[in-house]
């Protein structure tokens, strides 16, 4: 587990995914209702990219931008089968920098 | 355990990269990919230069035909079902879309299916007409990458047959559709044989796509009321009902060199199929005898085994695939359903169920190096012969 700079919390519109390579990751991170997530990116339905995905059910989920299917953005659970999960990953915030642990 | 974190120290910290990801698949880039079902949706207004008189000046907005019930309006989604994720009007939005999916050829389809409901076969007819001129005119000429089957009014077969003569020679037209919808018999039935008789001339493939859940065309649907009864499932079963009619009126036997391919009526289903044809066939026949095509040639049955037609003139296209957790499964529902001969890779773009093709190189326990060609590009080749030439990209993908 390593350590990195994602930039200014103010380079997270609300609401918008973004998509950073930590390692060999490619990891989703959205601002939402305040708060930083982060998610692997990759689908686990056909592989789209989730940085691109709505978020909804007021800013808890996000849908995958080719199916629709909805994930948990604080625990990676897919929201209708709770046994299907992508991972998730910490966020910390430092001053105004914004950091993954993953 | 992580070590607290004070602002001294981010310095010192990796920085990572924003990137773009492409969800696309590195191998599928590497690979001739033809996509043998993409939908085209020209604008209205475009459309509409292209239809002949009175229909031009008579007709002020696209017609649909009613579907009574739809479940669209329910999905959070906008757009869910049919454009969702972008609508291709132009060659060059055409290409655009290609490109960003690492497709090499493409077959379009029209987008909108819902025409062939409306109670009006001339109406059909003349929209069919500026669709097929519309792609001849301004389509094509952006790329040979770009072959489409020709759109028919298909509930008058003499009107579907005078449009393939019309336009069938065209060099990038390669087969002619057709939906579920608007049919209250299955396509295998005698009457289309206009129809049939046109495309022999032309060599042409007959594209079955589906739909066909509209109540009025299949009374049962009428008591279907979500998305995934008349959307998920009611294709499947309307797929069968074609094929099993194609197969025991004898199309095959009359049109021995017509190849089918079935779109998003599934497959997985084929194995019973084949099996269950079969064994009726051994045991109940004798009706055969009695339908239009073997009363006319005085055949008493069958010339083959049914799951043999299948097998020899019918493929699917694979949109939408459904993969089970379990390997094995997975592996053997592909051997069952002769996957690597008779499957051809589809997008089903842009409609909300659209496959990219990753799935057919991220599975390589079950699909391996040979079969991902063959489902990617190899079977399409063989299906449509030398009407899917192009010039960009080699057979073998180099």
């Amino acid at each position: 587990m390593s350590e990195y700079l994602l930039g200014r919390i103010d380079e997270f519109p609300e609401g918008k995914g973004r998509a950073f390579t930590a390692g060999t990751r490619t990891v989703a991170v959205f601002r939402s209702n305040g708060k930083v997530y982060a998610i692997a990116n990759r689908c686990i339905h056909k592989g789209a990219s989730l940085c691109d995905g709505m978020l909804a059910e007021g800013g808890k989920v996000v849908r995958c931008p080719w199916h629709n299917w909805a994930f948990d953005l604080e625990s990676g659970e897919q929201c209708l089968d709770r046994r299907e999960k992508i991972r998730t990953f910490e966020v910390k915030l430092v001053g105004d920098q914004v950091i993954l642990c993953a | 355990m992580m070590n607290e974190l004070k602002p001294a120290d981010l310095s010192e910290l990796k920085r990572a990269e924003a990137v773009s990801p492409d969800p696309i698949n590195p191998k599928i880039r590497t690979l001739q990919v033809i996509d043998t079902d993409f939908h085209f949706s020209p604008k209205w207004d475009t459309l509409r230069n292209y239809l002949k008189e009175p229909f031009k000046s008579r007709l002020f907005h696209f017609p649909v035909g009613s579907l009574e019930y739809n479940p669209e309006p329910a999905n959070e989604k906008p757009g869910v079902g049919q454009d969702t994720h972008g609508t291709a009007a132009t060659g060059a939005d055409v290409l655009r879309v290609l490109d960003q999916f690492g497709t090499d050829i493409v077959v379009l389809n029209p987008g909108y299916n819902r025409p062939q409901a409306i109670f009006n076969e001339p109406v059909i007819a003349a929209i069919a007409s500026a669709h097929n001129d519309y792609l001849i005119e301004e389509v094509f000429p952006a790329s040979d990458r770009i072959k489409a089957n020709l759109m028919i009014c298909h509930r008058d077969p003499q009107m579907g047959a005078d449009e393939i003569r019309r336009v069938g020679h065209h060099k990038q037209f390669i087969g002619v559709f057709t939906s579920f919808s608007g049919l209250f018999e299955p396509l295998g039935c005698a009457k289309f044989d206009p129809i049939l008789d046109a495309m022999a001339e032309h060599d042409l493939v007959l594209t079955s796509h589906s739909e066909g859940w509209f109540p009025h065309f299949s009374p049962l649907w009428t008591g279907a009321r979500t998305w995934i009864e008349l959307f998920g499932n009611a294709p499947a079963g309307n797929a069968m009902a074609h094929l099993a009619a194609m197969i025991c009126q004898g199309m095959f036997d009359k049109y021995p060199k017509q190849k089918v391919i079935f779109q998003e009526g599934g497959y997985w289903w084929l194995p019973d199929f084949m099996l269950r044809l079969d064994d009726f066939f051994m045991s109940s026949s004798g009706d055969i005898a009695l339908v239009e095509r073997k009363l006319a040639s005085g055949e008493r049955n069958l010339k083959k085994l049914p799951s043999e037609y299948v097998l020899e003139h019918v493929r699917f296209s694979t949109q939408p695939i459904t993969i089970p957790k379990n390997r094995k499964h997975f592996a053997w529902m592909l051997e069952l359903s002769h996957a690597a001969d008779l499957f051809c890779f589809s997008s089903d773009w842009p409609h909300q169920t659209m496959d990219p093709a990753n799935w057919v190189v991220e599975n390589p326990d079950c699909i391996g190096d040979e079969m991902q060609k063959k489902i990617l590009s190899g079977n399409a080749h063989k299906l449509y012969g030398s009407r899917l030439q192009y010039f960009g990209v080699t057979q073998d993908g180099g």
